[in-house]
C-alpha cells in the first residue's frame, strides 16, 4: 500500500479542478421553471419527475479527457446550484455581494441575475417552500429561533444514505422496468399510481443522462488521440450501465457516481452518503483482481477519480448559513471497517485503497469515516493514524461498542441494519437504504434557554421577553430553583420547537416529493409511497443539544460560588450577568478559575451535562414526528458554535457575551480541558450513548510532532483503542502546527490546499472566514508532554 | 508514613515510558543539577506561589492582616516563612493565581486518581514515579508501586539513584521499567553540576545492574550542552555500563530549552541565560555513535 503511487493523470485532474473558479449557475433553474409552467395542472410529484427528466435530457455537460470517472451536474465544476422550488429567496438581495463575501464567494454572470430576476424568481415568488413556510408560519419561526433554530425551511432534505446495493444490482433499466410493473398492479390509489409513473420518469431520465455521456466521451475520444482508448471504456461503460446492472469494478463506481449525481440534481441538499462503500464494492473488486481485469493500481486510479469527483459539487448557501456551514461541507460520507452481520470485523483491501486515496489527495470529500470495534486489525488501525497524522482531519473514527447496541436497544432498529450502519453529513448516523434520518430537524440552544431562566424569560443582549418569566437568579433561594426554572423554559420552547418541525415536515411532503431518490430507499417503491410522506422503513427526526459543555460549566457555577459556597449572590451574578461582567471582574475570575469544569474528569460537572441533555432527550420521546417516526438527540454544532454563541449573552462560567460555545458537541470549552486527553475521554464517556443516537461529535487537537515517530503512531492506536472501550460514539482530530495556521492566514494564496477540521467535516482552511479562522487557531492543542 | 509530597500528576504523559502513562511528580531532592528539568520539585517543602499569568491584583491576598502576602509594584510579593496558613490564601484567591506548588497525598487518595486511567494502561501504557527524586520519599514511592502492582498497572521510575542502596533493593521488585541516570562519569564535574558526588550512583547502577531485574533497567543522560553531551563523558559512561552488563540499555534525552521558563518561581538561576537548541537528528545520531563503538548494543 505504501508503495503505490499517485498516477499523473490524478494530479493534472486535481490541478485543473482546484484551478476552476466557482460560478453560480441558474441552467437546472430555468428548465425547471419551465417545466412548470407547462404543467401546471399536473400533480406536485409528477412536475419534480418531468423537472428532473428535462435537466437530465437538457443540462449542458461536459467531460476533462484524463478523466476516468465522469459526470457532474454542471458543466463546470463547483458550481453553486439554484433551486428555486425549495427556497432561495436570499439569493436576490446577494447576487451582487456572492463573488466577495467573506465566506464560501461564488461568481455570477451577468446574464444569469437577468434570468433569475426576469424569469425565476417572479414565478416561485409564494410558491417556494420557503415563501409558503414564511407565510404560513413565519412569525412563530421567528419567535423561537433565538434557542430553537429549524433548519430545512429553504432546501430539500439530505442526509440520507440511498441503498446503494439495490443500485449496483439493478440499475436504472432494473428500476424503471419494476416500477412499470408495480403500475399495473390492482387496488392502486391514485397517489401511488402517480408515485411509480414519477419514478418510470426519472429513470427513463437517468438513462438518457448516462447516454448523452457515452456520446459526448466517443465524440471526445475522436478529437484526443492521447486518451482515445480510456475514453472510448469509459463510452461503453456508460452505455452498459444506462441498459444493464454494472458487471466489473470501473463500471460499478461509474454507475455509483451517476446516482450520487442524480440525487443531487433531484434535491440540490447537503449530503447523500455512499456509506459502507468497501463492502458493497468488493464483490466487483474482488471479481476483476482475480480474474485480472484489473490490478489494485488500476482499483486506485479509479477510486483517487471518484474521490475528486466527490469534491465537485458544493452547496450553495446564503451569506447567514456559510457561517454555520462554514466550506460548503456537501458529506459524501464513506464508512470503511466495521462490522459484518456475524459480529466480526469486517474490513479488506478496499478499506486500505480508500485510506490510500485520501492520504494521497488530502482533500475535504468524501467525508471519511472508520468505523472501529474491539476487533478492528492493528494494521487498519496504525494506517488510518497515520492518514489522519498527515493533517486533513481525515479519517473520522466512529465506534460500533457504542452505536450499535444503542440504535437496537434506544430507536427500535433492526439487528440486521443497525450492525450495517453508515454515516450521513458529518457525523450523522444511519441505517443505509431505508431510513429518511431527518437528522438536521433543529439545533436546541441550551445556554439561551439558561440564560432566559436566569433573567425572567428576557434575552441578556436585548432585554426583548422571548419566553415566560419564571422568576430569576436574583428570586431562586436554591441552586433546585433555578433547575425548575431551567426545566420549564427548556418545556417551552421544545413543545414550540416540535410544532414547528411539524410545519416544515408537511411543507416538504407538499411541495418536494422526491421521486428518484424514493426509489432507493427501501419500502417507497414496494409500498408507492414517497420518502417525503413516510415512504422509508425507519422514519426519524434529530434534534441537537447545543452545548452541553457550556450548560455544565455554567450551572456548576452557579451550583459552587452562589448555592454551595454562597461567594457571589443570585443578585450580583445575574448583574454581572447583565453588565457582561464589566465591573464584575472578580466574580469573572472565580467563575473562571475557580470552578471545575467539565472535560477534566470530574464526575459532578460532568453530570450535570450528562443530567440536562436526558432531561431534554425525555421530553422528546412524547412526541411523534409527521412520518410516524420518534425524535431523538445529537450532540453536534458542525460549526454553529461560532453563530449560536453570538446569539447568547455572558454566561456564568465567564464566558463574554456573544463569544462561541464550545465547538464540536461532547467537547469541553476550548483552554478548558487542562487534565488532558485522557481525563477528555473519560468526561466524554459520562454522555449516555442514547443522548448521541443521532451522532455525537467531539474534536481534538493534536501537533504533529506526537504522530512523528511508529512509537506516537502506535501510542496514539492505544488511545483510539480506549476510546473504543469507553463507548464514546465518536472522535476526531486536527492535526496541524499552530505556526502553520498563522501563516496562512497571513499568505493564504500558498495554503490553498491546507485543509482543517472545522468541525463534523473538513474544509479548506483559506477559504474559511476570518473569525472561524481565529477559533480552529485557538482550539486547545495537545502537544507531547 | 502512608502520605507522599507530590508537585504534579501528569495524565497522558508519552515520553515517560512505554504507552500512554500517568507520571507522578515526587517532590523533593538531594542534587541540584543546575539544568534540572523540574526545578520546583527540588525543594522539600510544599510553599505558596503565585502564577502571574492568572493575578488579576484584586488585592484579596493582601488583605489578610499578616503582612505575609503584599501587592509591590504591582507584584504579588509573598513571604514563605511567614504564611501560616497557605490553604487560607489558596482559597482566597479568585484567580486561582495563589497556589500551593506541592500538596501531601494518601496513597489511596493518589491510588484512586492513578485508577482513573487504567482503561488506556491496559494496552501498554502504566504510571511513572518521577521528581524531584522518587527515593527522596522512598517509604510512599515503595508502598505506592506495590500496590500499583496489586491492582495491575505496570510501574516505571526515573531516578538518579542517589539513595541509600536497601531503599532500591526493596522497590526494585515492583518496577517494571526503572530509568536511572547516569548523568557524568567524572565525579569532580559531577559534584560541581548536581551537588553531589556520584560514588553512591555508580555503585546502585553496578548493583541494579548485576541484580536479577538489570533486564528492566534503562540507563539514561540527559544531553546538556557542555556539560554531559561530551563525547568523552559518554563514551566513559558507556564502558563502565557495559563492563556491568554486556546487554545494558542505554538511551539519551535530547537537550530540552523549554526548562528555562519555569525558573520564575525558584530562587536560583538556570545554567544557560542564552537559549541553546536541542540537537538535530545528525548530532543525535553521533552521540549514538558513541555509544556503539563503546560496545552498547541496547538502545
Amino acid at each position: 500500500m505504501q508503495n503505490m503511487k499517485m498516477s499523473e493523470r490524478i494530479k493534472i485532474l486535481k490541478k485543473k479542478m482546484l484551478a476552476q473558479k466557482r460560478y453560480m449557475s441558474v441552467e437546472q433553474a430555468l428548465l425547471t421553471t419551465d417545466v412548470y409552467k407547462k404543467n401546471e395542472e399536473k400533480p406536485v410529484i409528477i412536475k419534480r419527475a418531468l423537472a428532473l427528466q428535462a435537466a437530465l435530457e437538457k443540462i449542458e455537460i461536459a467531460v476533462e479527457p484524463e478523466e476516468m470517472i465522469v459526470g457532474n451536474r454542471t458543466r463546470g465544476v463547483r458550481f453553486g446550484v439554484v433551486s428555486p422550488e425549495s427556497g432561495g429567496s436570499w439569493i436576490d438581495g446577494e447576487l451582487t455581494t456572492l463573488p466577495n463575501r467573506p465566506q464560501d464567494p461564488f461568481q455570477v454572470h451577468a446574464k444569469d441575475i437577468d434570468d433569475y430576476r426576469e424569469i425565476i424568481k417572479p414565478y416561485w415568488q409564494d410558491k417556494s417552500l420557503e415563501d409558503i413556510l414564511q407565510k404560513r408560519y413565519g412569525r412563530e419561526l421567528a419567535a423561537i429561533s433565538k434557542v430553537a433554530k429549524i433548519n430545512q425551511t429553504d432546501h430539500s432534505q439530505g442526509h440520507i444514505c440511498p441503498d446503494c446495493l439495490l443500485w449496483l444490482e439493478k440499475g436504472p433499466a432494473g428500476i424503471k422496468e419494476q416500477a412499470q410493473r408495480l403500475t399495473g398492479g390492482q387496488s392502486l390509489t391514485r397517489e401511488q399510481r402517480e408515485f411509480y409513473k414519477s419514478v418510470v420518469i426519472v429513470m427513463d431520465g437517468m438513462q438518457t443522462f448516462m447516454l448523452r455521456y457515452s456520446i459526448l466521451l466517443k465524440d471526445t475520444a475522436r478529437v484526443n488521440g492521447k486518451f482515445a482508448s480510456s475514453l472510448e471504456k469509459m463510452a461503453d461503460n456508460c452505455e452498459n450501465i444506462a441498459k444493464r446492472p454494472p458487471e466489473n469494478f470501473h463500471e460499478a463506481v461509474q454507475s455509483l457516481w451517476f446516482l450520487f449525481v442524480v440525487l443531487q440534481m433531484e434535491s440540490n441538499a447537503s449530503s447523500f452518503s455512499p456509506g459502507r462503500m468497501d463492502r458493497y464494492l468488493y464483490s466487483f473488486y474482488k471479481n476483476d483482481i482475480d480474474n485480472s481485469i484489473i490490478s489494485a493500481d488500476d482499483a486506485l486510479e479509479i477510486i483517487e477519480c471518484l474521490w475528486l469527483k466527490f469534491n465537485q459539487i458544493v452547496y450553495m448557501r446564503n451569506a447567514g448559513s456559510a457561517k454555520y456551514f462554514a466550506g460548503f461541507p456537501i458529506g459524501f460520507n464513506i464508512a470503511i471497517g466495521g462490522l459484518d452481520e456475524y459480529g466480526n470485523t469486517a474490513e479488506n483491501d478496499l478499506s486500505y485503497l480508500f485510506l490510500k486515496a485520501q492520504e494521497d489527495l488530502g482533500l475535504p470529500q468524501p467525508n471519511l469515516s472508520v468505523r472501529l470495534n474491539k476487533n478492528t486489525a492493528q494494521k487498519l488501525l496504525q494506517y488510518a493514524v497515520k492518514v489522519v497524522s498527515k493533517g486533513s482531519g481525515m479519517p473520522q473514527f466512529f465506534n460500533d461498542e457504542a452505536i450499535i447496541e444503542t440504535m437496537m436497544n434506544d430507536l427500535k432498529i433492526e439487528k440486521k441494519d443497525a450492525w450495517d450502519y453508515a454515516i450521513v453529513g458529518c457525523v450523522e448516523l444511519t441505517t443505509q437504504g431505508n431510513n429518511l434520518g431527518w437528522s438536521d430537524a433543529a439545533m436546541f440552544n441550551m445556554n439561551k434557554a439558561l440564560e432566559l431562566a436566569m433573567n425572567h424569560g428576557r434575552c441578556l443582549l436585548t432585554g426583548k421577553q422571548l419566553g415566560p418569566d419564571m422568576g430569576g437568579l436574583e428570586r431562586f433561594s436554591s441552586y433546585e430553583e433555578l433547575e425548575k426554572a431551567f426545566a420549564a423554559q427548556i418545556d417551552y420552547f421544545l413543545e414550540k420547537m416540535i410544532m414547528a418541525c411539524e410545519e416544515v415536515e408537511k411543507g416538504h411532503m407538499a411541495l418536494l416529493p422526491s421521486p428518484f431518490l424514493s426509489a432507493v430507499i427501501d419500502n417507497c417503491l414496494a409500498n408507492g409511497v414517497d420518502v417525503t410522506a413516510g415512504g422509508a422503513k425507519y422514519n426519524l427526526s434529530g434534534i441537537q443539544i447545543i452545548q452541553a459543555a457550556n450548560v455544565a460549566d455554567s450551572m456548576a457555577a452557579l451550583k459552587q460560588l452562589v448555592y454551595d459556597e454562597k461567594r457571589v449572590s443570585g443578585a450580583e451574578m445575574l448583574n454581572a450577568l447583565q453588565n457582561d461582567f464589566n465591573g464584575f471582574e472578580i466574580v469573572r475570575t472565580m467563575a473562571e478559575n475557580k470552578v471545575p469544569k467539565y472535560g477534566n474528569d470530574i464526575e459532578w460537572v460532568d453530570n450535570i451535562a450528562a443530567k440536562w441533555a436526558h432531561y431534554f432527550r425525555e421530553k422528546l420521546t412524547h412526541y411523534k414526528n409527521c412520518r410516524g417516526g420518534i425524535y431523538h438527540t445529537g450532540m453536534y454544532t458542525v460549526s454553529a458554535h461560532v453563530p449560536m454563541g453570538e446569539n447568547v449573552g455572558a454566561s456564568p462560567d465567564g464566558r463574554l457575551a456573544g463569544k462561541p460555545l464550545a465547538d464540536g458537541g461532547m467537547s469541553p470549552v476550548y483552554g478548558c480541558d487542562k487534565n488532558g486527553p485522557t481525563a477528555v475521554l473519560q468526561s466524554v464517556s459520562r454522555l449516555d450513548n442514547v443522548l448521541t443516537s443521532n451522532g455525537g461529535l467531539l474534536n481534538m487537537k493534536f501537533l504533529p510532532e506526537f504522530f512523528a515517530t511508529e512509537e506516537g503512531i502506535e501510542k496514539f492506536s492505544m488511545f483510539l483503542r480506549a476510546f473504543v472501550d469507553l463507548k464514546i460514539p465518536h472522535i476526531q482530530f486536527n492535526v496541524v502546527h499552530r505556526e502553520d495556521l498563522l501563516k496562512a492566514q497571513k499568505e493564504p494564496e500558498k495554503y490553498s490546499s491546507l485543509t482543517v477540521r472545522v468541525a463534523g467535516y473538513t474544509a479548506y482552511f483559506t477559504e474559511l472566514d476570518r473569525k472561524l479562522q481565529d477559533e480552529i487557531i485557538a482550539r486547545t492543542e495537545y502537544s507531547a508532554i | 508514613m502512608k502520605k507522599g509530597l507530590i508537585f504534579d500528576i501528569q495524565r497522558f504523559s508519552v515520553n515517560d515510558g512505554a504507552g500512554i502513562r500517568t507520571t507522578v511528580f515526587l517532590k523533593g531532592c538531594p542534587l541540584h543539577c543546575i539544568w534540572c528539568q523540574n526545578p520546583e520539585g527540588i525543594s522539600v517543602n510544599a510553599k505558596l506561589v503565585c502564577f502571574a499569568s492568572s493575578c488579576i491584583l484584586c488585592g484579596q491576598c493582601a488583605q489578610k492582616g499578616d503582612n505575609a502576602v503584599r501587592i509591590e509594584k504591582k507584584q504579588v510579593v509573598i513571604e514563605n516563612d511567614k504564611v501560616k496558613n497557605p490553604d487560607e490564601y489558596e482559597s482566597i484567591c479568585p484567580a486561582g493565581a495563589l497556589r500551593m506548588d506541592s500538596r501531601w497525598y494518601e496513597l489511596d487518595e493518589l491510588i484512586h486518581i492513578l485508577k482513573r486511567d487504567k482503561v488506556f494502561f491496559k494496552y501498554g501504557g502504566g504510571v511513572t514515579l518521577s521528581g524531584g527524586e522518587p527515593f527522596f520519599q522512598n517509604e510512599f514511592s515503595t508502598a505506592l508501586l506495590q500496590k500499583l502492582r496489586e491492582e495491575g498497572i505496570h510501574t516505571a521510575v526515573e531516578t538518579s539513584l542517589y539513595t541509600r542502596p536497601g531503599s532500591i533493593e526493596k522497590a526494585l521488585p515492583y518496577i517494571d521499567t526503572l530509568f536511572a541516570d547516569f548523568k557524568i562519569y567524572d565525579n569532580d564535574l559531577h559534584k560541581k553540576c548536581t551537588g553531589v558526588d556520584n560514588d553512591i550512583i555508580k555503585k546502585n547502577i553496578k548493583f541494579i545492574l548485576q541484580s536479577l531485574y538489570r533486564d528492566n533497567v534503562i540507563i539514561r543522560t540527559p544531553l546538556i550542552p557542555f556539560y554531559t553531551a561530551v563525547p568523552e563523558n559518554l563514551q566513559k559512561i558507556a564502558e563502565q555500563i557495559v563492563s556491568w552488563y554486556e546487554h545494558v540499555k542505554y538511551e539519551l534525552l535530547n537537550y530540552n530549552p523549554l526548562a528555562a521558563a519555569k525558573y520564575k518561581h525558584v530562587d536560583y538561576d538556570y545554567c544557560f541565560s542564552e537559549k541553546l537548541p536541542m540537537y538535530t537528528a545528525e548530532q543525535m545520531a553521533y552521540f549514538y555513535g558513541i555509544l556503539k563503538e563503546a560496545g552498547i548494543i541496547g538502545y
